[in-house]
């Protein structure tokens, strides 16, 4: 449907449909994020022993992140004296823009997806790595120490980290032949890839909870060391959008691995094909979501130089003779 | 003349690419300047994509984000925190700038449009990730090789540098 649209005359029609399928995409993913940060309360609780919240909207705690949401649109917007005004207030809008347009290309099933593009997998990588500029901008605009340390060290991380995560998806784009995420889905009919390439995806999930910013890696913004990082100055709906950028991150993130190695919308034996695929990637993401939660529950945060030396002398080596093992054994058997 | 969805496309990517090289030149403040900067890098990537050329586009974005904050961070770290340029230059050199600025738009225009590029087909649009793979490791493979062997020649140099620094700052 979306190939039709793109090759057939522009007009308001078009622009009209494009903005709806947009708003719907923006409207879905809100709500993950909204139940998404609700999950992680929850869980965070269950694990640490204690209840999480349950107060607004029932046991549950339901309506919990929708008053906090409401709470920050209605605080006061705080923009410090000394702050680069301009970047101060573009910095939360380049943090987030990158992080929603990764979701174009994701194939949630064989039906829902915006852009089947060639290269996607390096589009995700690629778009995905101009969210840092927002940090640093947003660390360096708001003309505080401890922020501009949080950018600074963001930018640090990012980089260094990406590098892992372009090299252990290497050994997945060998044994597919392709770039794109729909081949590659298709490609894992008779085994998942984190069955081929085990250290590929150790590898990936490592780097990619470094490049999501969350526990054990989240030095950017770690509360007992930078106060908040690079986010310290804002406040109210600003401070909403840095959040929701790494909430929508998780979100993509978590959607990646599902495709990427989990197998997509696909059903993990033939027999189990009458479950729609929609109902097997929707599960096998809420069990990455899951797993990112746990990490963050149990694993301390990491020191800034032991971080820079685990990616660079550990990853990277791992990643790289993960490459040649994959090389070897692709020219050798298939 | 009809607008098709590409020449509104092309015309937006386009502005952004050079409002954003502008702006480089004119704004005051080094990190202002990285900021225009990144647009250009980013529109210049989109201009790619209208060509179909996806994977000289991703790898643009990849490749350039990367090195835009390094030269980010370089402006944080080696420039002055509130450092103003200097005063603007008189008033006759402006205008001739502007004389030669109209002049070098002539001259392109009057170049470029009259020019007939030949429409030949070809099918560089499909699947270029992999017609540039085979390229690069058949036709150019000496070029390639060449460069790698330059950049690992940086990469030592690099090390070397920060090495003895090191060892300076241990005798001292």
């Amino acid at each position: 449907m979306i190939e039709e649209l793109l090759q057939s005359s522009p007009g308001w029609a078009n622009f009209g449909i494009f903005f709806l399928l947009g708003a719907v995409l923006l409207l879905i993913v809100l709500g993950f994020v909204t139940y998404g940060i609700l999950a992680e309360r929850k869980v965070l609780g269950y694990m640490q022993l204690r209840h999480g919240p349950n107060q607004v909207g029932g046991k549950w705690g339901l309506l919990q992140t929708v008053a906090d949401v409401l709470k920050l649109l209605l605080k006061e917007d705080i923009i410090p004296k000394a702050a680069d005004k301009p970047l101060f207030i573009i910095a939360p809008a380049i943090a987030f823009a990158p992080s929603f347009m990764v979701l174009a290309t994701m194939p949630f099933t064989d039906k829902f997806q915006f852009a089947d593009i060639g290269v996607g997998l390096l589009y995700y990588i690629a778009v995905s790595g101009l969210t840092v500029f927002g940090m640093v901008l947003g660390g360096w605009a708001s003309n505080n120490k401890y922020a501009l340390l949080g950018g600074m060290r963001a930018a640090a991380q990012m980089i260094s980290y990406e590098i892992p995560l372009v090299m252990s998806v290497l050994g997945v784009i060998l044994l597919t032949g392709s770039l794109n995420l729909n081949e590659i889905v298709t490609h894992q009919e008779h085994g998942w890839f984190i069955l081929l390439q085990p250290i590929g995806f150790i590898v990936f999930f490592i780097a990619s909870i470094a490049e999501l910013n969350r526990t054990p890696f989240d030095l950017p913004e770690s509360e007992n060391e930078l106060v908040a990082g690079y986010h310290v100055e804002y406040s109210g709906f600003r401070w909403a959008f840095f959040m929701l950028a790494e909430y929508v991150y998780l979100f993509a993130m978590s959607a990646l691995i599902t495709v990427v190695f989990l197998g997509g919308w696909l059903a993990p034996f033939g027999f189990l094909d009458f479950i729609p695929g929609a109902v097997w990637f929707a599960l096998k993401f809420s069990v990455v979501v899951f797993i990112y939660i746990w990490l963050r529950a149990t694993l301390p945060r990491f020191r800034a130089d032991r971080l820079m030396e685990f990616g660079w002398k550990v990853l990277l080596p791992i990643a790289l003779a993960n490459i040649f093992l994959t090389a070897l054994l692709k020219s050798l058997f298939f | 003349m009809t607008f098709s969805g590409e020449f509104l496309a092309f015309m937006g990517i386009a502005l952004v690419a050079i409002i954003g090289g502008v702006l480089l030149l004119n704004l005051t403040k080094v990190v202002h300047m990285v900021v225009a900067l990144i647009f250009t890098f980013v529109a210049i990537a989109g201009i790619y994509v209208l060509l179909s050329a996806e994977f000289v586009a991703a790898v643009q974005i990849l490749i350039y984000s990367g090195a835009i904050t390094i030269i980010m961070l370089f402006g944080i770290m080696l420039t002055k925190h509130d450092d103003e340029n200097e005063p603007k230059t008189g008033k006759w050199r402006k205008i001739l700038v502007f004389l030669g600025i109209v002049g070098f738009a002539f001259a392109v225009y009057i170049g470029i449009y009259n020019f007939n590029i030949e429409q030949v087909s070809t099918a560089l649009h499909e699947n270029n990730t992999m017609q540039i793979g085979k390229a690069l490791y058949s036709k150019y493979i000496i070029p390639f090789e060449l460069t790698s062997v330059l950049l690992l020649a940086a990469l030592v140099g690099s090390i070397i540098l920060a090495k003895n620094e090191k060892k300076g700052a241990d005798n001292e």
